[in-house]
């Protein structure tokens, strides 16, 4: 049970070598734009986190389930159609391929450090996809989880933590952030990320909602800033 | 003012207890080519409120419908299906005849719906170029639409989302307002939503959300069977387009490729008319770049 948690721990730390401090996910254009400041991150966190938070939590929960239900026969269909479906949901080119660079990034890490069978057999699986591979981040995140049979609850809310502190660390590159005032932020969320974490156990992929179209707007318009801290 | 004047009437007859009886309605349109090319209306079943009373032939071969609702608006309870068919290489251009308005409904009553699917054939193209959809205070509403693309089939297809009545001071005073969208090429997802706004739940001006913006608007544009690298070509064209009446006004505009065969634009304005000015050049600037010909903007009788 402590392997686990200490596993979990490492999976779910935002220093886990996979790229995700290079991405903002639009953040980096609503700052450019002065539509974002400081003083807005702890009701702007609170907003995303019941709406994009709360539907990477359903996707994230729906993987870990495929992965420790699967026994033998993994569902590889079933796991395309959910990335192939959360890809769909995300109509900034940007922030999409950022969700899938970081997914595979995860798997290919864990496979290095870890004979997860089922992440070694989506990642083979990927490379002869008709498409372009997809696996994003919270997919392979609950993924992993699902497979080492760690906790379910635990590892939706872990993988959340992790997605906010990201973007707490994007914000305190763009804005007058200080380690404090990032820490209370990241410590004053917790509630709502839990609360994000338990919205999966209502909905499922096909019904999640999710709006945040303002932020869509600043993942889209990314590629048009002049000068980019930020890969997304 | 008539219609301001019909509205109070139905939100007076709902709160005062006049009985509203909800309706079911289906509009189902199908439409080919003919023979000489022009694309006609060859099957038009229709149950009231939901009306087509003719197609228009248009100069470039298409055809345009407009799509009425009698009944002024959706009323608590109405659950409204549109079917359209278009057969392969038809060209039809869709529009309404006015805003759709979505009335407050009695406490008790379900809330109004509205359920889209829509098929385009090989090598088909629907426009699809409806006015705003406007939540009364107090509406409930949930709107489904799967829209299937074929091989080469084309869309146009926007939606815009008002935050209310606003000259009655209705800024989004509605109780919940749903929209579930689907669209598929050659069976697969290309572009998903899925929406709530219940404004008394969650603030719409959240910087998450829709921040100082009262707006937004949803277009896709598609043509399926184009490689992924001409789709980021046409987001760039789009995008710098975008940029020269962008400046303007008080209006954003978001433009990006599909995970395949197309592009999704959003916009977030704090006047209607912005946006609706810009989806249709936007529109235009796509049908350039795509049909190398004009979009013909809809004849409407106001």
């Amino acid at each position: 049970m402590l392997l686990s948690a200490l596993r979990l721990l490492q999976l779910s730390d935002s220093a886990l070598p996979i790229g995700s401090l290079a991405h903002s996910f639009g953040l980096e254009t609503l700052v450019d734009r002065g539509l974002l400041g400081a003083r807005d991150l702890p009701e702007f966190f609170q907003g995303y986190l019941e709406e994009a938070g709360a539907l990477e939590a359903v996707f994230c929960r729906k993987a870990f389930r495929l992965a420790r239900d699967a026994g033998e026969d993994f569902p590889v269909e079933q796991w395309v159609g959910l990335n192939r479906r959360l890809s769909a949901l995300r109509p900034a080119r940007e922030a999409r391929a950022a969700s899938i660079t970081l997914g595979q990034n995860f798997l290919a890490r864990i496979v290095a450090v870890e004979n997860v069978a089922i992440a070694r057999r989506v990642l083979e699986a990927s490379t002869s996809f008709a498409t372009s591979p997809e696996i994003h981040h919270s997919t392979g995140f609950g993924l992993v989880c699902g497979a080492m049979d760690f906790d379910e609850d635990s590892s939706i809310a872990a993988y959340l933590h992790q997605q906010i502190a990201s973007l707490i660390s994007a914000c305190q590159r763009l804005l007058p952030l200080g380690q404090t005032a990032a820490a209370r932020i990241l410590w004053d969320l917790k509630p709502s990320i839990l609360r994000s974490a338990e919205r999966g156990l209502h909905c499922d992929e096909g019904s999640a909602p999710c709006f945040t179209p303002l932020l869509d707007w600043g993942a889209m318009e990314h590629p048009a800033l002049s000068t980019r801290l930020f890969v997304s | 003012m008539a219609h301001a004047l019909r509205a109070d009437r139905q939100g007076e007859a709902l709160a005062g207890g006049r009985p509203h009886r909800p309706v079911e309605s289906t509009l189902a349109l199908e439409f080919d080519r003919g023979p000489r090319g022009q694309t006609v209306l060859i099957r038009n079943s229709q149950q009231p409120p939901l009306r087509v009373v003719r197609s228009f032939p248009l100069a470039d071969g298409s055809a345009l419908a407009h799509l009425h609702n009698v009944s002024g608006g959706l009323l608590g309870g109405d659950a409204l299906t549109l079917s359209v068919d278009v057969g392969p290489a038809a060209e039809v251009q869709l529009t309404t005849t006015g805003a759709t308005r979505v009335y407050r409904p009695r406490p008790a009553a379900p809330a109004a719906t509205q359920r889209n699917r829509i098929c385009v054939g090989e090598k088909a193209l629907l426009e699809y170029v409806p006015d705003v959809i406007i939540p009364f205070a107090g509406s409930r509403f949930v709107q489904e639409t799967t829209i299937e693309l074929a091989v080469g089939a084309g869309l146009f297809w926007w939606e815009i989302v008002a935050p209310g009545r606003e000259a009655r001071g209705e800024i989004f005073h509605y109780e919940f307002f749903e929209m579930k969208l689907d669209l598929l090429a050659e069976r697969q997802w290309i572009a998903a939503e899925r929406l709530r706004l219940a404004p008394r739940e969650r603030p719409i001006q959240s910087r998450a959300r829709l921040g100082p913006f009262r707006y937004w608007a949803s277009f896709y544009i598609c043509r399926v069977g184009l490689p992924a690298a001409d789709w980021i070509r046409i987001e760039q064209q789009l995008r710098e387009e975008a940029g020269q009446f962008a400046s303007s006004g008080p209006t954003l505009w978001g433009v990006s490729a599909l995970r395949a065969h197309g592009i999704a634009v959003r916009c977030l304005a704090t006047q209607g008319r912005d946006a609706i000015a810009g989806l249709h050049l936007l529109w235009n600037a796509a049908k350039r770049l795509l049909y190398n010909r004009e979009a013909i903007r809809p004849r409407k009788v106001n």
